[in-house]
């Protein structure tokens, strides 16, 4: 076997010039570039040094090409393992779209015979032969003689790639890409292409590599080179030039382009498995919750491992070969999407009517807007985004929340805001204007705003389960403390005395030197018909209370608390859930009477030190 | 500018306590047909509710010393668990169902029955070791018990109640018949 021969079968089969490459296991981007030029020369090359010998040159002979692209190609490489994941959870589109194809091929489907066009390929194949070992470096297709205009045409179409990596079907993709980014106007310098080729493709490069297999035992399937690989190689370089952008691999490029492309046939192509795996297709449909779509990408690769070329060859279709194509694939859609961006801030919410995110009761909301809201608002006109779009493209995300009438003061609490497929980054000013837009209502207050990386959104999600908050809760003394002394005129008033701040300041029911006071609490009731009945332990770290000038009755208790401590409830006791409570450190029956979040204490964003003013 | 707690004093005129805060006050009276045996049911707006006992139940009108035992024949009721979000595991309720019984000294007794359906999140194991509670604030640190039912039987329940104006009106009427 020598890699002509690989080349000359592939041929016979109905292969174009860059499937041959990919089943001689060519891993060169350029060579994808110019397929039909590289195959020529490289089929010369080869043959320069006459050798019939099957065996006597291995695999190696495509080395001195890979050498010096082995860095890139390892880049490209780690790129479509990224990608490949994603796909596989991709499920395959229905049939039922509507194909923009080449209406002249229609009509000849039932023209042709496809014995006739085999022989037809196999002449070409010969004759090319003889072009190359006389002629020189044109094209294989001008040296072939011309058959007539609509049968080339037909035959052009790959058997393998159903046309995907072959350049005359590539005017519609880039059209498509670039009316695409045209309307969206990304900033970005450069690009990833991804594609979604019909899943026949697997099943015909399967019976390909068959025949390979069949013709030359020593013959490696692991060489071939996949699809998307070529496909960003001959294709991707190409849209790269038609889009005046950079081709860079998926990991590295923020922007993402995504090909579908359907062939009309493929699920029609695609039955055979269900009579050459039958017990594969039989479970599946016995497990229609989990297999929703019958051939997805899985499924077929499961399928393909059942798959002879003597069963497929018992098949209708297939007893001749590969079925002929009637059509090419044709792209039905393209997604653009760049990497999302994260902004990071602190914010300070002044109001004890503005829930963190919309507060909705039956569908119904309880107030009229919300931190979230006001903080997407001035991002979503920046963006130029609907309302609607403002929903989806924008995230909030935050260390930890607070009760609707709590108000957050101090530095303010951390959070985060994604915006899904930015068409370009903010500019410094710009992030000074949304500050000042977000803070114009003066219900909440944003300082700063940076761009943030996924690595601080973790950071920032953490920080809600471990860090320690201050609040300042404003009390009320409701009953006589046992040694409350009544004055002699009978004013029998509650009074906040001095000694009730001292009991309070030296409370602890803990020797440990981090906390002061350990509280066990069950879930309160009021979310307790969406959260599971524990009893929890937490601790108070630090507790002082002071008096409050002209309010006898009243104090201000100011206390640092571990993550997820439930303070209102530490400090009416909530009927004695949580135990124990503010009126056993004061020695009399106490309520809350309102609730701030003094400081969240989680430097965040990093670049925003935390004690700035 | 500098926000304090301060800034936040409310009206002291008018304050209410915790249950009357997030909780509304419902009323059945004369359960069974035992006179002024009127039960309290106090309903979170997210449905929990509260049992416990109405101000005018002649309980409050002894004042010997009684005992809270929730262990009734075959069920005890602080053996009662729920488990995860759905508070799966808690004991069946329907309205006849008795939640605890009230045993005097005397050997005289009667017993709380829950007036809903639904079932048992928690009880109040606080009055088995200190009893007074229910006397002193039945609509707090004395609740009887915790009780989810689904939107639709809170509703109801809540509905079939008397408010808190229904309740003193009939509380007069019986005052006049008296």
């Amino acid at each position: 076997m020598n890699d002509s021969e690989v080349i000359k079968l592939c041929k016979e089969l109905g292969c174009c010039d860059a499937c041959c490459l990919r089943y001689v296991g060519l891993k060169t981007p350029i060579a994808y570039e110019n397929a039909k030029q590289f195959l020529v020369k490289y089929v010369k090359e080869k043959l320069e040094p006459v050798n019939n010998d099957e065996h006597s040159k291995g695999q190696d002979e495509t080395k001195p090409d890979h050498v010096d692209q082995s860095k890139e190609q390892g880049k490209e490489e780690s790129a479509n393992n990224v990608e490949q994941s994603k796909e596989q959870d991709l499920t395959e589109p229905a049939s039922d779209v509507n194909h923009s194809t080449d209406q002249e091929t229609e009509p000849l489907k039932h023209e042709v015979d496809s014995e006739a066009l085999r022989n037809e390929v196999d002449n070409r194949t010969h004759k090319k032969e003889a072009d190359e070992s006389t002629c020189d470096t044109s094209g294989a297709k001008e040296m072939s003689g011309e058959p007539p205009a609509k049968k080339q045409k037909l035959d052009s179409i790959c058997v393998s790639c159903l046309g995907v990596l072959q350049e005359e079907n590539w005017q519609q993709c880039n059209t498509m890409v670039k009316e695409l980014l045209h309307k969206k106007q990304y900033e970005s310098e450069t690009f990833a292409c991804a594609l979604s080729a019909p899943i026949a493709t697997m099943l015909r490069e399967h019976y390909v590599m068959l025949c390979l297999k069949e013709k030359f035992t020593h013959y490696d399937t692991k060489q071939l080179t996949p699809l998307k690989e070529a496909w960003k190689w001959s294709f991707g370089a190409q849209l790269a030039a038609h889009v005046g952008m950079a081709q860079d691999s998926g990991a590295v490029s923020p922007l993402l382009v995504t090909l579908n492309l359907e062939y009309p046939d493929d699920l029609q192509e695609l039955e055979v498995l269900k009579t050459l795996s039958a017990s594969l297709f039989e479970s599946r449909s016995k497990q229609r919750q989990r297999f929703a779509v019958e051939f997805t990408r899985r499924s077929v690769e499961q399928a393909l491992r059942d798959v002879t070329l003597a069963g497929l060859r018992r098949q209708a279709a297939w007893a001749r070969g590969a079925p002929v194509p009637r059509t090419h694939t044709a792209p039905v859609s393209v997604q653009a999407a760049h990497a999302p961006l994260y902004l990071g801030g602190r914010y300070v919410k002044l109001s004890r009517m503005l829930p963190q995110t919309p507060w909705l009761v039956n569908g119904l909301r309880m107030m009229h807007s919300s931190v979230q809201e006001t903080i997407f608002e001035p991002i979503a006109r920046l963006y130029g985004m609907s309302p609607e779009e403002m929903e989806h493209r924008l995230k909030f995300m935050s260390a930890g929340r607070e009760d609707v009438d709590v108000r957050c003061l101090g530095e303010g609490r951390p959070f985060a805001v994604e915006v899904s497929d930015p068409q370009r980054q903010p500019t410094a000013d710009e992030l000074r204007r949304l500050c000042d837009e977000i803070s114009e209502g003066e219900q909440v207050i944003v300082k700063n705003l940076v761009k943030v990386s996924r690595e601080d959104l973790a950071l920032l999600k953490k920080g809600e389960e471990t860090k320690s908050k201050t609040y300042e809760a404003l009390c009320i003394k409701l009953s006589h403390t046992e040694d409350d002394e009544l004055t002699a005129n009978g004013d029998t008033a509650v009074r906040v005395t001095e000694r009730d701040i001292a009991n309070i300041n030296s409370y602890r029911n803990s020797d440990s030197d981090s906390s002061r006071v350990l509280l066990t609490q069950r879930t309160p009731i009021r979310v307790l018909h969406r959260r599971p009945l524990l009893t929890r332990t937490r601790r108070i770290h630090d507790l002082t209370a002071y008096r409050v000038p002209g309010h006898p009755q009243l104090f201000v208790v100011r206390l640092r608390t571990e993550a997820g401590t439930y303070v209102k409830e530490w400090a009416h006791g909530e009927a004695g859930r949580t135990r124990p409570r503010l009126q056993d450190a004061l020695r009399a029956r106490a309520d809350i009477l309102a609730l701030d979040v003094a400081s969240v204490d989680l430097p965040w964003p990093n670049t925003q030190p935390i004690h700035s003013t | 500018m500098e926000f304090k707690i301060l800034d936040s004093i409310p009206d002291l005129t008018n304050l209410k306590s915790f249950t009357e805060r997030y909780f509304s006050k419902r009323y059945i009276t004369n359960v069974n047909g035992v006179k002024n045996n009127d039960i309290m049911i106090m309903f979170h707006s997210n449905r929990i509710a509260l049992l416990s006992l109405a101000p005018s139940h002649f309980f409050f009108n002894k004042k010997n010393d009684f005992k809270v035992n929730y262990s009734l024949g075959n069920i005890n009721r602080l053996s009662n668990s729920v488990k995860g979000k759905s508070k799966k595991g808690g004991q069946h309720l329907v309205p006849k169902s008795v939640i605890c019984k009230i045993e005097y000294e005397d050997g005289t007794s009667f017993a709380v029955p829950c007036c809903m359906k639904g079932s048992l999140v928690e009880v109040n194991e606080e009055l088995v070791k200190n009893p007074k509670l229910l006397r002193e604030y039945p609509d707090e640190d004395g609740y009887i018990a915790i009780i989810l039912s689904s939107i639709a039987i809170s509703e109801a329940t809540k509905n079939e109640m008397l408010t808190h104006e229904e309740y003193l009106k009939v509380l007069n009427s019986f005052e006049l018949n008296d």
